[in-house]
């Protein structure tokens, strides 16, 4: 407490940057750019929530985030695919969080006993058979997808207001998200993370956290998803298919899966890369060879590849490991108590485990000690 | 620890890009209050100076280079972009579409193309009644709507365009019809996407669409099944999306009207590869007609092998096609697949030449030494392979619609392209392959055709049997803005009179005999 | 053949009771008809060498394993087939032979987890009223296990003798009227043992400790009654002092010890 001026000063810095951004930022930048970085952050900030505190690695999120956004689709819509309701905008939002948490909550409970890997897989699977159910079932969509989908009027024309929507909705999220991980729920679910197995024998209904922490990821995906269809105005199965479903894992990756602020600064390089990248002069005035079959601008996606390669080489931990580590060395330039190294997920999950060999060896291959209710 | 762990906390935030910092910044409440943090003095720099770097790169690269009059005020020069396809199931037609836009401004605009083999480099010297014609850029769609509607907000809102053309498929037809709508200072012509919506619903007075759709390419095969080949009973499977429900309309619009009945329809998933159970659900030949395939890519010849094993029996007279029939069918089918007819596409067979396509043919040749187009399996080809498929037809297409609309009003952009938008909606397109004039919903009525698989010294070829000149969209009246658009079996089966039935010009030896 | 822990005791209300517990995994038969009989304070070890069966007991009374045949009763409650996850509602805690901790969280957070378990409150959102208390009987519990020092630290990052302490401290702040150990010596140093032996011998006379070890020292001056086992059989019972002088416990251990 000894230094509120800190934050205070960061506080008053960030929020004002970000909110006078449309000011000095060109219109695409904000209502482009921010806008499309705000919505995918706020999407992949529940990816991260899962991963950083629960230990879940879902692919489901952008499952939640289009599962809003057809649903307010087909509550909207008056014509053209789907339902066609016709109803007013704000009625679609509702509907669409109510479809979404309530698809969460089932979804949640069907993968609750799954960790790992098998988490991992079983969340693909829901997202391809969101792909399909979409595809397929042409009562609430069909391949050819929903179109033309206004806004409420408040937001309609209004590329600015959506742009504030989701500074505001991603400054809930995040504040929300780190606000729960120091609330008893929030704690539960860090030490279901570490281990279940204990969680359980403390009398912890390790399942139920694990429900619950993915319904309320899916709840505030399904905000992201309302706000991309707004923006975006149309939806269909290829816009939840497995590519950008890869791409928000890709996004939460390079940009740290283990620290929250990860999720915008991920959205951002993301973004920024395939909008930006393809116009870097110097891939075009290579000429010859690597011009034509190496860097040609129509390669650019293999560009940004690379570039996303690198980032994950440098730092397993994402971009915000970077960060962490460019403050270390500063720190350590300056000479001031240098902190301990920052601790990627991994390395906490290993340093809980006792070395191997280390307590007294026991035959015990009979005594399964870790067998549990989970395993 | 926690100590370190709140500063280490604090500086993560300092250093990091805006969002991350905002929302750290307004949210790090949560754990401060056990916090004794490093004096401010120690972290204030890091954070003052994080805005400075993570904006900086937001605004020197917002702006382009092109965009210096991207308000769209400027209406002295027709920036323009073009949608095309670099990924997906059709990005080997980058070249194809972008080479049918250069080639329009070659041949009217007094452009030059910037390299002798390829188009992607651009064109100089565009020019219509003393307004310039520059190119801001190239969009690489991906088959989707999400990425047209992104590629086409960065062609206009970062790039500038004030006229864009494109794009290819049928679901960023609507997409990007959908976003013209809220962008009535930017001209949209479309490029070769075949959704019905795009024009018939969504209806924007900014977008213009000088081909036919899909259902459009399909007019005239009924009508000759059922008064020539003699269907009375036709069977349909089409693919179960919108591209394909829309051909299978078309058809069943078209041999409906003409009297026929569809017994029976059904759609396969995309990605089929075991059709059996499918071709199951088919009639059997004895008990109609003939069957009506809208099966794409390696699916067409996979559901007709599976017919073949189910059915026993597969003969050019009981089978037709959309424009996925070609005669490659006889390499694993056998020759009896000749006498198949197929339905056209936006640009006519190879067989088809009139002094009007061989000029353009030629003027292809003439403007590059070589493409190496989707048409040649993205290897170098003579040009004239590239432009005379539909793809880069309706991409040349749109663009001559540009040009002579815009030498029309004599290059007169103001007032929101106004009058330039007028001459679009009004004009008759002298294209090479027919003319071309819209309806009122900007549409195109085109001439299609019909054409056959036939046997000739042992091999199968396709010759073009008819011309159907004048196609409008409305079937007479099956579809408008009122109906919904195809779907499965939506469409009525009801006989009724349409502008082309018996007016088809018949072709002899690739002559109209008009 | 029921045992009953020999040391006097006013109050002989029993705790645990096991009646003819068999476990088998297939067709080996790993605890073999044991009877068992705590009463409460009881400090009872159960001795025994590697594979004797004596972890398997021990699982088999938190719930982790369900007995094959016969019953545990917790204060009188059937709970042979109760999972462990409602056992601490019965005021039973225990601690594991190989850690298991929450490496990610503060060592205060682990205490406060530890308690937080049994309610229902844990699934809230919001720090409840009784929130300072759990975290106050946190920090105690801290300083039982000698680990003021790390309130803070994150416990990935402590010590392998400080994350045995605290172990224990699991099981102790949550005050459980059965507190069960599994190896709480395994791994530690001399000087760590000697703390871990005085912090047992500090626990409150009513609470029941259940003491799975292979350490025999450890043990012998925490336990005032003693099972040893082998090969899934109970073979003695006794005082401390019984046991270390039993010869046929001696052959059975020390010749393992020395074959080991």
């Amino acid at each position: 407490m000894s230094t509120p001026s800190a934050r205070t000063i960061a506080a008053v810095v960030g929020c004002s940057i970000l909110v006078l951004l449309p000011l000095f930022g060109s219109d695409f930048f904000v209502d482009f750019v921010m806008t499309r970085t705000l919505m995918l952050g706020l999407a992949a900030s529940t990816l991260i929530f899962l991963s950083a505190y629960g230990g879940m690695v879902s692919l489901a999120q952008w499952l939640m985030f289009g599962v809003a956004g057809f649903a307010v689709g087909n509550v909207v819509a008056k014509s053209g695919r789907g339902l066609q309701l016709g109803m007013n905008a704000w009625i679609g939002v509702l509907v669409a969080i109510i479809v979404t948490t309530a698809l969460a909550l089932l979804l949640g409970t069907l993968s609750a006993r799954s960790t790992g890997i098998y988490f991992l897989m079983l969340t693909l699977v829901y997202a391809v058979i969101g792909f399909y159910f979409f595809g397929q079932v042409i009562t609430f969509s069909g391949f050819g997808g929903m179109t033309g989908i206004d806004p409420p009027g408040f937001f309609a024309d209004e590329p600015k207001r959506i742009y504030y929507a989701g500074l505001l909705l991603s400054v809930l999220a995040y504040v929300g998200f780190r606000a729960i991980a120091r609330t008893p729920f929030g704690l539960s679910l860090q030490g279901v993370r570490d281990d279940p197995i204990r969680m359980s024998s403390l009398g912890f209904n390790v399942q139920l956290h694990r429900t619950l922490a993915f319904t309320l990821a899916g709840f505030v995906a399904g905000f992201a998803g309302i706000l991309n269809i707004w923006w975006n105005g149309q939806i269909d199965p290829t816009s939840i298919s497995i590519s950008p479903t890869l791409d928000l894992l890709i996004i939460a990756v390079i940009g740290g899966i283990a620290h929250l602020e990860g999720a915008w600064l991920g959205a951002f390089v993301f973004v920024s890369a395939n909008i930006y990248l393809r116009d870097i002069p110097v891939l075009g005035d290579l000429g010859g060879f690597i011009e034509e079959r190496v860097l040609a601008p129509e390669r650019f996606n293999t560009v940004i590849g690379i570039v996303l390669l690198l980032i994950m080489l440098l730092s397993p931990d994402g971009l915000a490991g970077i960060i962490v580590r460019i403050r270390d060395a500063v720190d350590r330039r300056l000479g001031r108590d240098s902190p301990d190294v920052h601790r990627t997920p991994a390395e906490i999950e290993t340093a809980g485990r006792e070395p191997e060999g280390w307590s007294t060896p026991e035959a015990d291959w009979i005594e399964p000690h870790d067998a549990g209710p989970t395993s | 620890m926690k100590t370190t762990k709140n500063r280490r906390m604090l500086r993560v935030i300092g250093i990091s890009m805006t969002v991350a910092l905002i929302a750290a910044a307004c949210g790090s409440d949560d754990d401060s209050s056990s916090s004794t943090d490093a004096p401010a003095g120690t972290d204030a720099p890091a954070e003052t100076d994080a805005p400075a770097e993570t904006d900086a790169p937001a605004d020197t690269e917002a702006p382009t280079d092109d965009t210096s009059g991207s308000d769209g005020g400027d209406d002295s020069t027709v920036r323009l972009g073009i949608l095309a396809e670099c990924e997906g199931a059709f990005g080997g037609f980058n070249e194809d579409t972008v080479a049918g836009t250069t080639l329009a401004l070659i041949n009217e605009a007094g452009a030059t193309s910037n390299s002798t083999t390829t188009a992607l480099d651009g064109f100089t010297g565009a020019e219509v009644a003393g307004v310039p014609i520059e190119l801001v850029g190239i969009g690489c769609g991906d088959d989707t709507a999400d990425r047209a509607i992104q590629e086409i907000r960065t062609l206009v809102e970062q790039d500038g365009a004030n006229v864009v053309i494109g794009p290819l498929s049928g679901d960023e037809g609507i997409a990007v019809a959908n976003y013209a709508l809220d962008h009535p200072e930017v001209t949209f012509i479309n490029g070769i996407a075949g959704a019905q919506d795009a024009t018939l619903h969504v209806q924007a007075p900014n977008f213009f669409r000088y081909n036919g759709d899909g259902a459009q390419w399909n007019a005239g095969v009924g009508d000759i099944l059922f008064n020539e080949a003699g269907w009375e009973t036709a069977a349909v499977i089409a693919d179960d999306y919108g591209f394909g429900w829309t051909s299978a309309a078309g058809f069943v619009a078209d041999f409906c009207a003409a009297g026929g009945d569809v017994v029976s329809q059904v759609f396969p998933p995309l990605g089929t590869t075991d059709y059996s159970s499918f071709v199951q659900q088919l009639p059997d030949p004895d008990e109609v007609d003939g069957y009506f395939w809208v099966v794409g890519g390696t699916g067409t010849n996979a559901s007709l092998e599976a017919f073949l094993n189910a059915k026993g029996d597969l003969t050019g007279d009981q089978h037709a096609g959309n424009l996925f029939f070609s005669p490659t069918l006889a390499e694993s089918l056998g020759t009896d697949i000749a006498g198949a007819y197929v339905g056209g596409f936006a640009s006519l067979p190879g067989d088809i030449s009139t002094p009007e396509i061989t000029a353009y043919l030629d003027s292809a040749d003439a403007a590059w030494e070589s493409l190496a187009g989707g048409t040649s399996a993205n290897e170098p080809a003579p040009p004239s392979q590239a432009l005379g498929f539909g793809f880069a037809y309706g991409y040349y297409s749109g663009t001559l619609a540009l040009v002579q609309a815009l030498d029309e009003v004599g290059g007169d952009l103001s007032d929101n392209q106004a009058a330039l938008r007028a001459a679009l909606s009004d004009i008759t397109l002298d294209a090479p392959y027919g003319p071309i004039t819209l309806d009122s919903n900007r549409q195109a009525i085109v001439d299609t055709f019909v054409a056959q698989l036939v046997l000739e010294d042992g091999e199968v070829v396709q010759k073009t049997v008819a011309i159907v000149p004048g196609v409008d969209q409305t079937f007479g009246g099956t579809y408008s803005s009122e109906s919904d658009p195809p779907e499965r079996d939506n469409t009525p089966c009801e006989e009724k009179s349409l502008p082309w039935q018996g007016n088809e010009i018949p072709v002899v030896d690739g002559v109209p005999q008009r | 053949m029921t045992s009953n822990a020999t040391t006097p005791n006013t109050s002989r209300t029993t705790l645990l009771r096991l009646e003819s517990v068999v476990v088998a995994f297939g067709g080996l038969v790993a605890v073999s008809n044991i009877d068992l009989d705590v009463a409460r304070g009881d400090r009872l070890a159960v001795l025994g060498p590697n594979g004797a069966g004596k972890t398997t007991l021990f699982n088999a009374i938190a719930g982790d394993i369900t007995p094959t045949e016969g019953r545990v009763l917790i204060k009188g409650v059937d709970c042979t087939s109760l999972p462990s996850r409602l056992r601490p509602q019965l005021g039973v805690a225990r601690t594991y032979q190989k850690t298991r901790l929450f490496a990610g969280l503060t060592v205060e957070d682990n205490l406060y987890l530890a308690q937080t378990g049994k309610q229902r409150r844990h699934l809230s959102l919001w720090r409840g009223s009784r929130d300072a208390e759990l975290r106050e009987r946190a920090r105690h519990a801290a300083g039982q296990v000698w680990l003021t020092d790390q309130l803070d630290a994150e416990v990935g990052d402590l010590s392998h003798g400080q994350q045995r302490q605290l172990e224990v401290g699991m099981a102790l702040v949550t005050e459980p009227d059965l507190i069960m150990l599994d190896e709480p010596a395994s791994g530690l140093s001399r000087g760590e043992r000697e703390r871990l032996i005085q912090l047992l011998e500090d626990l409150p006379t009513e609470t029941t400790l259940l003491l799975i070890e292979h350490d025999m020292d450890v043990a012998l001056k925490v336990a005032d009654s003693v099972v040893v086992m082998a090969d899934g059989v109970k073979v003695a019972a006794g005082s401390p002092d019984e046991i270390r002088n039993d010869p046929l416990v001696h052959a059975i251990y020390l010749g393992e010890e020395g074959a080991a």
